[in-house]
């Protein structure tokens, strides 16, 4: 991509030790991906309800569901600690997810770029309630601050964001994607195709941006 | 106050394993219809296993699907809309006589039975006979008109096209496009056409033909759609009110007294909310004259839009959902409507009958708004038009769940197949689950 066609060509970069991590802890992780594989792979409570009426028909689907679970943990290849599930997912957690997501336009992180900061990170209700059931609805909301006002991609780091974390986190959270107010000249555009769930789906399978957001997520993966 | 249960029944089989976006009832088979990635999975809901599956049409996900009504004997047809743009136009063709017993049930049994296994592949499989295009960006809603002469398809590009099939044989297909609608100023989400029943067709005949279509889009509006004596599809009314985008329609399937049917709308505000055409006091429609307050001035008499339609909100369900509500279904048989959304939420809302005649009294002048806050405050109606009879959370576990809807049960474990009613929930985990309601009046 030209230079000139960049929308903010001298962004201000932070070096990636500037930025708040908890990734460098000498405590031994396996990554954030693994952590929660108990969480995922856990046969949640709905699927062993009572009222059914066949169940053998039901044990079958738990091993093909397993399987086909096993796809949210996919290449996070090691094993996982035992006590997985001991520590709720936190603002921390969510922000080390997505801060390594590279900017469509510079070949840096959307963190060192300040697109996405840790105070911008709201979990409902708190993590520090402790461990949510596999069926509480957690509500994540990260406010973005694009790099300059008027910045025509916004909705596509949004989107990054999204997919990143809806990628990763187990199916009881949503995401809630938004520009950080006054952050952004069409605020209010943005936010809403970001929440609509339909567009979403069908962004996601129109080509030439699943590229660009398959770049973007690279980085993430090389931790 | 009625008391009211949902009670899990099986899930249709086998499951899907990705997101799943609608399941839509055949008119009068024991067939369902389930949307989800590139596919269409039909179930039969005898067996709640398995029919057929309808593959290999569209390049991007299928997001809605439509039965074509009235056909005769041994015929299907289905339409799905797709994110690639299309429509596609499929129909299930017999494949041979091995396996053809003349049922006199009429309705057809031979091809409900399932499984989409070999020997079903033998006596019967889809065709896709034709791809509709036309719009510019992915089509997200499709519905046939009540006596399937026309289909109506909505898309991102915020159009609505209406389509007739011209063809001289129910299995030829020669689709022509009769109308483009354009007045939309975002995605149009979904269309549904008014069901035909004597009220519908008491109003309105003044100006217009008798199907009524009703939109719903990204814009925050409803729309409602007519042909007026020149062939013109037309924008009679704008239903605005809901501050998100309005997910879809629901029209009341079994209006009491041949009234006019009320059409609920269901949005990404968390609301959902019922509209009622104003009628004369005749009974009949309101003409132009009756309408001052739109377009005082002199208007060409060639505007045939001029004839307007009052629709007025009155009355708003009581609030469950916090987010997105995404499917709202209307029972024919009972009245009661059941909604669902992004918390996995499924809500069961029953009509206090008594209610109702006192609000559409209410005075005329209130706005939209105005009438749905009055009716929170009790001020103009002596009590709540609609009570919340129960909610199951967590339907789908932690899933979103895309869509709901009201069919007969054919399965064994009903008393009662074919009459019976039962719930049907499709969700982002790939399942398709069915629910029994049991309501005690008091």
């Amino acid at each position: 991509m030209a230079a000139a066609a960049l929308d903010n060509a001298n962004p201000t970069i932070l070096s990636a030790s500037q930025l708040p991590t908890r990734q460098k802890r000498s405590a031994p992780r396996n990554g954030p991906d693994c952590r929660y594989s108990d969480l995922i792979f856990a046969k949640p409570s709905y699927m062993s309800r009572p009222f059914l009426q066949d169940d053998d028909i039901r044990y079958q689907d738990d091993t093909a569901a397993a399987v086909a679970w096993s796809r949210f943990g996919a290449g996070s290849g090691a094993a996982a600690e035992v006590d997985l599930s001991a520590e709720p997912i936190d603002e921390q957690e969510i922000y080390d997810l997505i801060s390594s997501i590279t900017d469509p336009e510079h070949p840096v992180s959307l963190g060192q770029l300040s697109v996405v900061n840790l105070p911008d990170i709201h979990i409902t209700p708190s993590p520090a309630l402790g461990v949510p059931s596999p069926n509480t609805i957690v509500q994540v909301t990260v406010e973005l601050t694009p790099t300059v006002t008027h910045c025509s991609l916004a909705t596509v780091l949004g989107l990054g964001v999204r997919v990143r974390l809806e990628q990763v986190l187990p199916p009881n959270y949503r995401v809630e994607v938004i520009c950080k107010e006054n952050s952004h000249s069409q605020d209010d555009q943005v936010n809403k195709q970001l929440s609509d769930k339909e567009r979403v789906a069908a962004a996601l399978e129109n080509d030439s941006l699943r590229s660009v957001l398959d770049k973007m997520l690279e980085s993430c993966l090389e931790n | 106050m009625a008391s009211a249960k949902i009670v899990q029944l099986q899930s249709l089989k086998p499951d899907l394993h990705e997101r799943a976006w609608v399941s839509i009832p055949h008119p009068n088979l024991p067939l369902i219809a389930t949307a989800h990635g590139k596919n269409v999975t039909v179930f039969s809901l005898s067996t709640l296993s398995l029919h057929s599956v309808l593959a290999d049409g569209h390049s991007r996900s299928v997001r809605s699907v439509s039965w074509k009504p009235n056909l005769p004997p041994h015929n299907l047809c289905l339409i799905t809309g797709s994110f690639d743009s299309s429509a596609g136009v499929w129909r299930w063709a017999n494949g041979g006589d091995e396996g053809d017993d003349d049922s006199a049930d009429g309705l057809g049994r031979d091809m409900t039975r399932g499984p989409g296994n070999e020997d079903s592949a033998k006596t019967g499989d889809w065709d896709y006979n034709l791809v509709l295009e036309g719009h510019d960006s992915e089509v997200k809603g499709c519905a046939f008109s009540p006596s399937g002469a026309y289909l109506a398809t909505c898309s991102r590009d915020k159009s609505i096209w209406i389509w007739e099939d011209i063809a001289s044989a129910e299995s030829e297909d020669d689709w022509e496009t009769i109308a483009v609608l354009n007045e939309h100023e975002g995605d149009v989400k979904a269309v549904a056409w008014c069901p035909d029943v004597p009220g519908r067709n008491n109003v309105g005949q003044r100006y217009y033909s008798v199907d009524v279509l009703a939109s719903a889009s990204y814009d925050n509006t409803a729309r409602i759609w007519r042909e007026d004596s020149d062939g013109e599809w037309v924008c009679v009314a704008v239903l605005q009110g809901h501050q998100g985008t309005v997910w879809g329609v629901e029209w009341e399937p079994r209006p009491k007294n041949d009234e006019f049917p009320r059409l609920m709308t269901f949005s990404a505000d968390g609301t959902i909310r019922v509209w009622t055409l104003e009628q004369g006091k005749d009974g009949t429609d309101a003409d132009g004259s009756t309408i001052p307050q739109d377009r005082p001035g002199g208007i060409p008499s060639t505007m045939r839009r001029s004839f307007r339609e009052q629709w007025n909100c009155t009355a708003v369900l009581p609030k469950v959902h916090d987010k997105d509500v995404y499917s709202v279904t209307w029972s024919a048989d009972s009245g009661l409507v059941a909604s669902t959304g992004s918390d996995g939420i499924v809500a069961l809302y029953k009509e206090d009958s008594d209610v109702v005649s006192n609000f559409q009294s209410a005075p005329e002048d209130n706005a939209p708004n105005d009438s749905a806050r009055s009716n929170h405050d009790g001020s103009t109606v002596s009590g709540p038009q609609w009570q919340l009879l129960t909610t199951v959370p967590n339907a789908h576990g932690p899933y979103e769940i895309n869509h709901i809807t009201w069919c007969k049960r054919h399965d064994a474990g009903s008393t009662r197949r074919g009459e019976e009613e039962m719930l049907v929930t499709t969700g982002d985990d790939g399942v398709v689950q069915s629910w029994q309601v049991d309501v005690k009046s008091p």
